[in-house]
């Protein structure tokens, strides 16, 4: 492997303890996997903030309750050297630690891939959202960190992301949500569930991803695959994902009028304290 | 010439979010001021090298990603990164915060390696002390499980319900001077890093001994404000250590 001459190196190769731990581990999760099966239909419960980094112009903080962390920041638009329409530069990072398993080396080859594939997706489901007629020959920044990887990390960054973007002021359509789901193996009873856990997503034998614009009724990325069964399955998958969608959409404006009442507030007391 | 010391920002110590727990071994978020960074760190088991037998690993890692400031490009880590990333492996080394034997399993076979990654999540100035906090206090709720290297197979058993805390001797701390010519402000923000003409950071320990002294160039400075900063920073020492220790009793399990 070629020396990462940028970072510190520690040994060549480390495993986690949790490998020769095997025996008992793999015990706790079989019992997972028998225990009652939760509602497929069921939400976890969300959180969303907008508005707490101090230096991007616009943020915003989603936490599913499966633990899935994602922190993300946007840039309104700064002059951009090519003439057209304006552009949206998506970047998606993992934080080193967030996989439950051993630590990828940062920089490999491998996580590159999967993070400029996420940028792809997160593009595609924000570019519909925005409204790029309105900034000619600028550019528009979105850079999303993944904390921690508790399943339906995507779905969780795009609604970040939107609502990041919406905080730092960028004239949009509406806000992109996003919604995952999966289909356990087919052993077992196929349904597909939403918003699946990390375990739950490991294990899938079919996997997808809904970027849905709910107040215009509108899709704007499907992604996924795996072994689904006939389309009307998938037919049904995309309607579950959709209704997800819909129910998430409430929690996230709350969050971004919180965020503008907070921001008047600090505005008003900032104003009171100079003139005084 | 007048020295101006005003008080540094309060530091406000988050302990380890519960449910980060489960995937790492220790996590802690630090914000001083508007300055944010998190720190994570996962332990993993490696052949120790054939020069050190007997000693483990620690590799600090520092990211600061694009979200934190506009300064910083995404990709690999840029030039602050990997200052930084230097800085606190010389802090961890010259402290003598964690002894490497104390890491060793087995001589020559197994070993521990502690990865420290830590990552900026909001950049407004004094990004050196924020990550001395972070990883401090990450690597005070460390727990490592107790691994027994079997003695026929040659397998090593891991009982991850097992574990004992990391053994920390030391406790550093680090305090950071912005210096504009004459005077010397404590811990700057971003915009008072910018129009500086030098800074020095000051790492010291709870027996009040200096571990370090970092200037990188910038303006000259008497050794009388020298000797200043570094009573300041001793007495910072003491504000920070009470802080740490009130929040690792508050996440103990009773």
């Amino acid at each position: 492997m070629p020396l990462d001459h940028r970072r510190l190196c520690g040994p060549e190769e480390s495993q986690p303890p949790s490998l020769w731990a095997a025996l008992a581990a793999e015990d706790e999760d079989e019992e997972g996997a028998g225990a009652a099966p939760r509602d497929p239909c069921s939400l976890r419960p969300l959180f969303a903030r907008a508005g707490l980094l101090s230096q991007a112009q616009g943020s915003a903080y989603v936490e599913l309750g499966s633990g899935t962390k994602v922190l993300c920041a946007a840039w309104g638009p700064r002059e951009a050297a090519e003439p057209g329409p304006g552009r949206l530069l998506c970047e998606f990072r993992r934080a080193p630690f967030a996989g439950r398993g051993a630590r990828g080396r940062p920089g490999g080859l491998a996580e590159r891939e999967a993070e400029r594939e996420a940028a792809a997706a997160l593009r595609e489901a924000l570019e519909p959202a925005v409204r790029l007629g309105r900034y000619p020959r600028a550019r528009l920044a979105v850079s999303a960190l993944l904390l921690q990887d508790g399943g339906s990390a995507l779905a969780a960054a795009v609604s970040a992301a939107a609502l990041a973007l919406a905080d730092a002021g960028v004239e949009m359509y509406d806000l992109a949500v996003g919604c995952a789901l999966c289909r356990p193996p087919a052993a077992t009873a196929a349904a597909w569930m939403l918003q699946p856990a990390e375990p739950e997503e490991r294990r899938a034998a079919a996997r997808l991803t809904l970027a849905l614009l709910p107040a215009l009724n509108q899709v704007s990325a499907v992604l996924g695959g795996g072994q689904g069964g006939p389309p009307e399955d998938w037919a049904q998958a995309l309607r579950l994902g959709l209704d997800g969608c819909h129910r998430q959409y409430p929690v996230l404006r709350q969050s971004l009028l919180r965020a503008a009442q907070r921001r008047d507030a600090a505005a008003a007391a900032a104003a009171a304290a100079s003139v005084a | 010439m007048e020295r101006w010391h005003r008080l540094a920002r309060e530091v406000v110590e988050f302990p380890s979010l519960e449910i980060i727990k489960s995937h790492l071994d220790g996590s802690a978020l630090v914000k001083l001021g508007s300055t944010t960074v998190i720190c994570g760190v996962k332990a993993e088991l490696a052949a120790p090298t054939a020069d050190s037998a007997n000693k483990g690993c620690i590799v600090p890692n520092v990211e600061l990603p694009s979200l934190c400031s506009e300064r910083f490009r995404s990709g690999p880590p840029g030039k602050e990164a990997q200052a930084v990333s230097q800085f606190i492996a010389d802090v961890i080394e010259n402290s003598q915060m964690i002894v490497k034997e104390d890491l060793c399993i087995a001589n020559g076979k197994l070993a521990w390696v502690l990865y420290c990654d830590i990552i900026c999540l909001d950049y407004d100035g004094n990004l050196l002390d924020a990550s001395v906090f972070a990883l401090l206090a990450a690597l005070k709720n460390v727990q490592l499980p107790s691994v027994i290297i079997n003695e026929e197979t040659g397998l090593s058993e891991v009982n991850l319900k097992q574990k004992t805390p990391l053994i920390i001797r030391k406790h550093p701390v680090a305090t950071s001077f912005a210096v504009f010519d004459d005077t010397v402000l404590v811990d700057p923000t971003a915009e008072e890093e910018d129009l500086a003409t030098g800074t020095v950071t000051i790492v010291t320990d709870e027996d009040g001994r200096l571990c370090s002294v970092h200037k990188p160039g910038g303006s000259l400075l008497t050794g009388a404000k020298l000797q200043d900063c570094i009573t300041r920073a001793i007495t910072r020492h003491k504000e920070v250590k009470k802080l740490i220790d009130k929040v690792i009793k508050s996440i103990m399990p009773k």
